[in-house]
């Protein structure tokens, strides 16, 4: 009888001491050609809540709370993310929500979490995933739409190019791509008047390169092709002879195009990166990740993790766990924030109409011996 | 730049493209030709090519030649024993035999994402530099495809044609009945027959895999060529498939570098399908049974 008495009083004292939890969900990539993306994502907020419960928990009004992350696969599909909506804010009665990586994700999750004032931190590349109709969608990472202007402003002057080529996929993604580099390369004084339009699994594109070779482009533009395409784009163009400058406008792909083209095919090219190699903080990040994921990690990740701990400040500040609507007030009014990667602010109200977009540092860089090497710094008016 | 460079280029590249149909189509249509069975199965084979010439040439690291032999054998020996084990029951069954080679297929490809993984791998150039001809541009790295090509078909065409193995599979191909009432026998050139063919497709996997990336996904594309090879140059002939396999690189090639791409493909497919109206028997094949 002693014995069930203590154990019972034991149980009570746990209860009286165990800590109120925020729940954190990921709807996340982790299966299939998105899994790189989607585990930075996870890992990313995985570490930030790591940080906090190290701390003893997020302090909210007085009370510590231990942070919990509550991952689903979305297999990049758009069907399989409104499941995991579904579980995760009716089920796991979650409030905030990180993800989905894809667009088609993001929009298909969109009504399921603005309906149930759930906030979320999408990836997704689409200009339609953020709005004023959708008031707790924010993104924590640049999106070609923040960085091809400067970045190609700064090019065609840096470089001295005025004719510039490109190969996109055959898809509604490509052309639409083609057209918005169209008008940068326009306003930047360039043009983009060689483009050709293949069928994403192609492999040979010798013949394709030697029209746009003979056109006497100065460039050729890999914005839009997956890694490994952009890979072969590469090391074919160089096997044609083509001395010419390389330009990958968006999408953090070095990696993979190395792996493909080959360490010396790469040399030169130039690429938008979202990370400074000599910034120290990504660095321990990286080293952090490493040590604890052994994988290298995707150009993605720190984003998240800055963005996970902006959001958990705003519910510091906003006093409330609950209370989305304070909480991503609070999240609207976060100015000059100190992240890993600088420092960062919202942006985006004239181009989306509301100001949920990040406003980060992202750097041009070289490609010299399979590694990126910061060529230029840009902020989203301009690069130096 | 003139014409001449758009021109020879164009060439040039078509002929490479048009020998790694061939290896792709003869392989194809010799599957097709012994066993009456259109192998979907075909392109995972190049894959598996491609993968093993990888795995030889950076883990095992093996030299290019050896590698391309390995591979050859290899693939031989599998597709030897998915004869006996899997397509037996199928010898001569057009559909259920078509519907197997999916499956088989779906597995190859499934089995190499779970070995492999998704990401495409990159296998250095066997050879660099480039070769200038006046202003056409020869990458070495293609010159030794074409070389390790014809050296393939050379070596085929002396076992189709002049040994006894090779005269018995070519019986075997124009009529199985007569050719085992001849003596020949049946149960041993089936899994020969099945074995050559995905080793020839490998050998192309192989061979490609230093000019392109390697990931389980390859397959696709040289399958499909494959196909419009059969269509044009007629199921089940070789001789047809060579010809149709140099005519088809070098059509695509000089049409890619003088039109759109898109509207060269769907040229490409007109073509194919004026093929099937009017002569459905294909270039050079002999008119259906």
């Amino acid at each position: 009888m002693k014995k069930i008495l203590a154990i019972t009083a034991l149980c009570l004292a746990g209860t009286a001491s165990a800590q109120e939890e925020i729940k954190i969900g990921a709807i996340v990539t982790l299966s299939g050609a998105g899994a790189s993306w989607g585990q930075a994502m996870l890992h990313a907020t995985e570490l930030a809540a790591d940080d906090v419960n190290a701390k003893g928990g997020l302090d909210v009004a007085g009370k510590k709370y231990k942070v919990k992350v509550v991952p689903y696969d979305d297999k990049y599909q758009a069907g399989e993310a409104v499941t995991a909506a579904n579980r995760l804010v009716f089920e796991d009665k979650v409030k905030y929500i990180i993800g989905p990586v894809g667009s088609a994700g993001a929009l298909a999750v969109t009504p399921i979490v603005d309906k149930n004032k759930v906030m979320m931190l999408t990836l997704g590349f689409t200009d339609k995933a953020l709005g004023k109709d959708k008031p707790f969608n924010f993104r924590p990472n640049l999106t070609t739409m923040e960085t091809s202007q400067p970045q190609i402003n700064w090019i065609v002057k840096a470089k001295g190019i005025k004719k510039v080529g490109g190969l996109f996929p055959n898809d509604e993604t490509g052309q639409q791509i083609a057209q918005d580099l169209e008008k940068a390369y326009t306003k930047a004084g360039a043009q983009l008047n060689a483009k050709e339009f293949f069928e994403r699994e192609r492999v040979d594109m010798m013949p394709l390169l030697t029209r746009l070779i003979a056109k006497g482009v100065d460039a050729i533009e890999l914005d839009g092709n997956a890694p490994g395409t952009a890979g072969l784009i590469v090391k074919q163009a160089r096997e044609l002879g083509f001395k010419g400058a390389i330009i990958r406008s968006g999408g953090p792909a070095t990696s993979e195009i190395v792996n493909v083209a080959g360490t010396s095919a790469a040399n030169g090219m130039l690429v938008n990166t979202p990370i400074d190699p000599a910034n120290a903080a990504v660095k321990a990040y990286a080293d952090r990740y490493f040590a604890k994921f052994k994988k290298r990690m995707n150009g993605f990740s720190p984003a998240f993790y800055d963005g996970t701990h902006m959001l958990l400040q705003a519910m510091a500040t906003a006093g409330t766990t609950t209370d989305t609507d304070k909480v991503r007030v609070a999240l609207e009014n976060t100015k000059d924030f100190k992240g890993i990667l600088g420092t960062l602010n919202w942006t985006g109200a004239e181009v989306y109409g509301v100001a949920h977009q990040i406003s980060a540092p992202f750097y041009i860089a070289r490609v010299q011996d399979g590694q990126e090497v910061i060529e230029a710094t840009c902020s989203l008016t301009e690069c130096k | 730049m003139d014409f001449t460079f758009l021109m020879g280029q164009a060439l040039t590249n078509g002929l490479v493209i048009g020998l790694l149909y061939l290896l792709m189509a003869i392989g194809f249509t010799l599957v097709f030709g012994v066993m009456r069975v259109v192998n979907f199965a075909h392109g995972e084979f190049y894959m598996l090519g491609a993968f093993s010439a990888y795995v030889c040439v950076t883990r095992l690291q093996l030299p290019f030649l050896a590698a391309v032999l390995a591979t050859f054998v290899l693939t031989l020996i599998l597709g030897w024993i998915i004869e006996v084990v899997v397509m037996k029951g199928f010898r001569g069954d057009e559909l259920n035999g078509m519907i197997a080679t999916i499956g088989l297929a779906m597995i190859l490809q499934n089995g190499a994402l779970m070995v492999f993984g998704p990401d495409p791998q990159s296998m250095p150039a066997v050879a660099e530099g480039v070769v200038s001809l006046g202003p056409v541009m020869l990458p070495m790295s293609r010159l030794y495809v074409v070389a390790f090509s014809l050296a393939v078909l050379v070596v085929l065409y002396v076992f189709l044609m002049h040994s006894k193995g090779g005269r018995a599979l070519r019986a075997v191909v124009q009529d199985i009945e007569i050719a085992s009432a001849q003596g020949i026998r049946a149960q041993f050139m089936y899994p020969l027959g099945f074995g050559i063919g995905v080793a020839l497709a490998a050998i192309a996997g192989a061979l490609m895999a230093p000019v392109f990336s390697v990931s389980p996904s390859i397959g696709s594309t040289p399958l499909l060529k494959a196909f419009i090879v059969v269509i044009l140059g007629g199921l089940g002939s070789i001789p047809g498939a060579a010809l149709a396999a140099l005519l088809l690189g070098v059509f695509e090639s000089v049409a890619n570098t003088f039109m759109s791409s898109s509207f060269s493909d769907m040229l490409l497919f007109g073509f194919v399908i004026l093929m099937l109206i009017f002569r459905p028997s294909g270039l050079l094949g002999k008119a259906g049974r």
